[in-house]
């Protein structure tokens, strides 16, 4: 595994995805949520988002997939996905841009499949759409693509439904339909959020491994700092819609200027961050 | 190498999820079909009816009545009466009339052809249209063509069978002289006069099946847009045409089509109306004109006849339903 | 609740149809201008200063047989949504704390009832009883309880499992408050739902029934019962069916407006309802604020 510890290379490649000041604004009681978000992520690289539940990490993925839910809307800002601005595409290339050039995983993966088509189809079905692939080709890039994702017997899963896989298999499934038009960005969104804590560590691990593997770029979205410290370059803390705190990760984990990230890291002595920070200080 | 095996047991749980389904679903209904034949044979007891009266008139001897009632086999105790009843129907046999000894059997035959013309047709046209319907009244939602769809579902909802048959006769018979009032020609005498005489009733009955699987689509749809999975397909990047039809349509028929199976005893039912206008000698009209002379064997014929209907068009839709969405079938 | 159902406008349209129909069958057969039942030689007469919808095929005044009729009509479809809440609502309540054989037995006995061809029932089944109004009600009534039967089941279930009025009572709330705080705003609003539904079905199978001369004796005036009767005269007299038609689809539509207006102001859809038309108005205020900015 390549240490973390490396120090940033300078970003001569352009960047995947920059998002500049993007604010989100709430139809309903016409109230901002998210108050100027700003960062750039290069291939390779993961940018994490930290912060409590609220705090507008959500709503700031889904404004960068074009997907916000109804009645919200990005006020100022702009938001580039391989050098285009997405608030200015028509639906059907933002549709075309989706799955090829930046995906995402959500928490509770279950939900974000259909329950009533076999798993595997659901990836093949990506394959067909986005890459043009054959019944027959698809199914087996599929296949493929689930042993990819560690997936112990690919054959026997492909014909499985939402309901009869784990949670940990179902994330699995999850990134595999999202990788499965080769994208350049990937958005995980407390994707190992309510996973058990070792299975929670494969899912790292795997992401990890594509970031390496396939040169992916990361979003990596968590409440929790232990998830963040253990793959990112880049850390956002945020807090009611304001980054409170922005930098390295290093930085940020290890001289913390704001309050808050404080807080964040001190409820997390006991847990997961000291074992991180026992072996980076090693 | 492993490709057939899989085949195989691919097919194999495929087979398992429509026996579960099946099982699942013979389980439900066994109880419902005893109870229901039980509530069938109770009628007689509970109505006091007996044939000595048919054929004796009021001023019968005790006697004689009581001659007439062993005769029938009315003297047993009511559970051996109605063990021997219930493996009669089991066999298919309802016995013979109590008005003119006829074969009950016989006689619901004759109104069956009638009747599942009338009732297959009706089930079409509703499914037809009520999908249709809910499909664009769910793509438009919250346009004019929605409120349309709604408003035009709300009000052929609220006029029962008989209003709708009495304006169709109205209009395309007495009206527009196009189609016959009433009468029915069997489809051996030609498809197009067949289709002439049971088009109206059809119809008829179709109206509350469009109006409910309209709205029932519409609402699932709609939910279904809600669904987590929607945003997954959409992230993946598939075009929102795939989106409605591989993934919305698919979970949000599930509560139409189980509306065709709810609607589906109320449209045999409202055949009792629909045969009386239009003139069709149905199993509806024998059930009507029986139950009113007081024959009771024959209308405890008709209703097994009914219950049998319902339940195993309601087995075909419990499996039709495990096909289109398995994960809805568990727990059930 | 009545409060906030009268607040749509589906709801006032309904309950204000529901009054003029109850009125109707409070004061129809007094305001009826002549005797229902009279014949004249004057038959299927059109519309006059004398027979407001003219007469039938037996001179007999429409209009006073229309008011008439309205009261067994409406009066019927009455008793059996109150049958039906009564045979549904008790064994479903019972269900919850009888043990697993009743709850069995009733489970069964509802799932039977539903998939029975209803009309064929109805028709079949009062027709053997003796074909009175008193089988009609209760047979009907019985075969829509399972309604209640299930509403009332859920709503004791939700009840007797909930967290929340165990919590009340353990902490010293009295038996009368938290059924009126808590299980009357969970229970009410369904049975509500379920009992202006059924009014509506009810109505439709007690017009059903009369339309087949169920239930009624033949020369007392029904809504169903004047729709037959003019079946056979149609081509003299079009317009007949109008009056009746109109008034049972009236009728049914309403009640079925009133269950849609109680449902959207109880519970999760009023919710929506209020987000959507807010974000709307807030939408506006901002467009006309900024001036139509894009």
């Amino acid at each position: 595994m390549t240490t973390l510890t490396e120090s940033p290379t300078t970003t001569t490649a352009d960047p995947v995805l920059s998002v500049h000041d993007v604010r989100i604004r709430s139809q309903v009681d016409d109230r901002e949520i998210v108050k100027g978000v700003s960062f750039e992520l290069t291939p390779g690289k993961v940018v994490g988002i930290v912060g409590e539940s609220g705090s507008g990490k959500t709503l700031t993925c889904r404004a960068v997939l074009g997907i916000l839910p109804p009645h919200f809307e990005v006020s100022a800002g702009a938001i580039h996905v391989a050098g285009e601005d997405i608030t200015a595409l028509t639906p059907a290339r933002l549709t075309a841009m989706r799955g090829s050039t930046i995906s995402a995983v959500f928490q509770d993966p279950a939900s974000y499949l259909n329950p009533s088509i076999q798993v595997g189809a659901q990836i093949a079905e990506v394959i067909r759409v986005k890459k043009g692939l054959k019944r027959r080709a698809a199914r087996q890039r599929a296949i493929e693509l689930l042993t990819a994702v560690h997936l112990r017997d690919p054959e026997l899963v492909y014909g499985q439904y939402t309901y009869e896989l784990s949670g940990g298999m179902l994330q699995r499934v999850l990134i595999a339909a999202a990788i499965a038009a080769d994208p350049q960005v990937l958005i995980a969104d407390e994707a190992t959020t309510a996973l058990d804590v070792t299975v929670q560590a494969e899912i790292l691990d795997l992401l990890a491994d594509l970031r390496d593997n396939a040169g992916l770029a990361l979003v990596v979205v968590s409440h929790d700092l232990a998830v963040v410290a253990q793959l990112c370059d880049e850390v956002l803390v945020m807090r009611e819609g304001e980054v409170v705190e922005q930098g390295p990760t290093d930085r940020v984990l290890y001289q913390p200027e704001h309050e808050y990230t404080r807080l964040l890291i001190s409820e997390h002595e006991q847990y997961g961050l000291e074992k991180f920070l026992s072996r980076e200080g090693r | 190498m492993a490709a057939r095996p899989v085949l195989v047991t691919r097919a194999r749980r495929g087979l398992g999820r429509v026996l579960v389904t099946l099982a699942r679903s013979v389980g439900i209904f066994i109880p419902v079909f005893f109870v229901a034949t039980f509530v069938t044979f109770a009628l007689r007891a509970m109505s006091g009816l007996s044939p000595a009266r048919l054929q004796l008139g009021e001023d019968a001897t005790p006697e004689a009545i009581h001659n007439i009632e062993s005769q029938w086999g009315l003297d047993r105790p009511f559970l051996v009466q109605y063990w021997h009843w219930f493996t009669d129907v089991l066999h298919g046999q309802f016995g013979v009339s109590w008005v003119n000894g006829a074969d009950i059997s016989t006689l619901i035959g004759l109104g069956l052809g009638v009747s599942l013309s009338v009732a297959v047709i009706a089930l079409v046209l509703g499914a037809v249209l009520g999908l249709g319907l809910g499909t664009v009244a769910a793509l438009r939602r919250g346009t004019w063509v929605d409120r349309a769809i709604t408003g035009f579902a709300t009000v052929i909802s609220v006029m029962p069978p008989f209003v709708v048959g009495i304006v169709l006769v109205e209009v395309f018979a007495v009206g527009l002289d196009l189609l016959p009032s009433g009468g029915y020609i069997p489809p051996e005498n030609g498809i197009g006069p067949w289709l002439a005489h049971v088009i109206l009733p059809a119809l008829a009955l179709s109206f509350d099946v469009v109006a409910d699987v309209a709205r029932q689509l519409r609402t699932g749809l709609v939910s279904a847009y809600r669904e987590n999975y929607v945003l997954g397909a959409l992230v993946r990047g598939l075009s929102p045409r795939r989106i409605f039809f591989r993934h919305v349509l698919r979970n949000g028929m599930g509560p139409a089509l189980a509306t065709i199976g709810i609607k589906f005893p109320s449209l045999v039912g409202a055949s009792v109306v629909t045969e009386w206008i239009f003139g069709l000698q149905g199993f509806g009209r024998f059930a009507n004109d029986s139950a009113q002379a007081g024959d009771v064997p024959a209308v405890q014929g008709v209703l097994v006849v009914s219950v049998v209907m319902v339940v195993t068009f309601n087995l075909l839709i419990n499996i039709v339903l495990g096909r289109v969405t398995p994960a809805s079938q568990r727990g059930v | 609740m009545p409060r906030r159902v009268l607040s749509l406008v589906s709801g006032r349209i309904s309950v204000a149809i529901l009054l003029a129909i109850a009125l109707l069958a409070v004061f129809g057969p007094l305001l009826a201008p002549q005797d229902p039942l009279a014949t004249s030689p004057d038959t299927l007469a059109g519309p006059s200063g004398g027979h407001w919808l003219g007469t039938d095929y037996l001179g007999r005044d429409v209009f006073s047989r229309l008011l008439d009729g309205s009261r067994i009509s409406v009066v019927g479809s009455l008793e059996v949504a109150l049958m039906a809440l009564v045979v549904g609502a008790i064994p479903g309540i019972l269900s919850v704390y009888l043990g697993r054989a009743f709850e069995w037995f009733t489970l069964r006995l509802a799932d039977t009832l539903v998939a029975l061809p209803f009309l064929l029932f109805a028709v079949a089944v009062t027709a053997l009883l003796g074909n009175g109004i008193t089988q009609a009600m209760f047979v009907t009534g019985a075969l829509v309880s399972p309604l209640f039967y299930r509403v009332a089941r859920s709503a004791t279930l939700a009840v007797a499992r909930s967290q929340y009025v165990e919590a009340a009572l353990i902490s010293g709330a009295s038996l009368g408050w938290v059924v009126r705080r808590h299980v009357w705003v969970k229970v009410l609003p369904p049975i509500a739902v379920a009992l202006a539904q059924t009014i509506g079905v009810g109505f439709v199978i007690v017009s059903s029934l009369t339309f087949l001369g169920i239930g009624v004796q033949p020369p007392a005036p029904t809504w169903g019962g004047l729709l037959a009767s003019d079946l056979g005269y149609l081509s003299y007299q079009p317009w007949a069916p109008f009056a009746p038609a109109l008034l049972i689809m009236a009728t049914v539509w309403a009640c079925n407006l009133l269950a849609d207006a109680i449902r959207d102001v109880s519970g999760e859809a009023g919710r929506a309802l209020a987000n959507t038309r807010r974000a709307a108005a807030n939408q506006k205020a901002n467009q006309t604020a900024a001036g139509g900015r894009a």
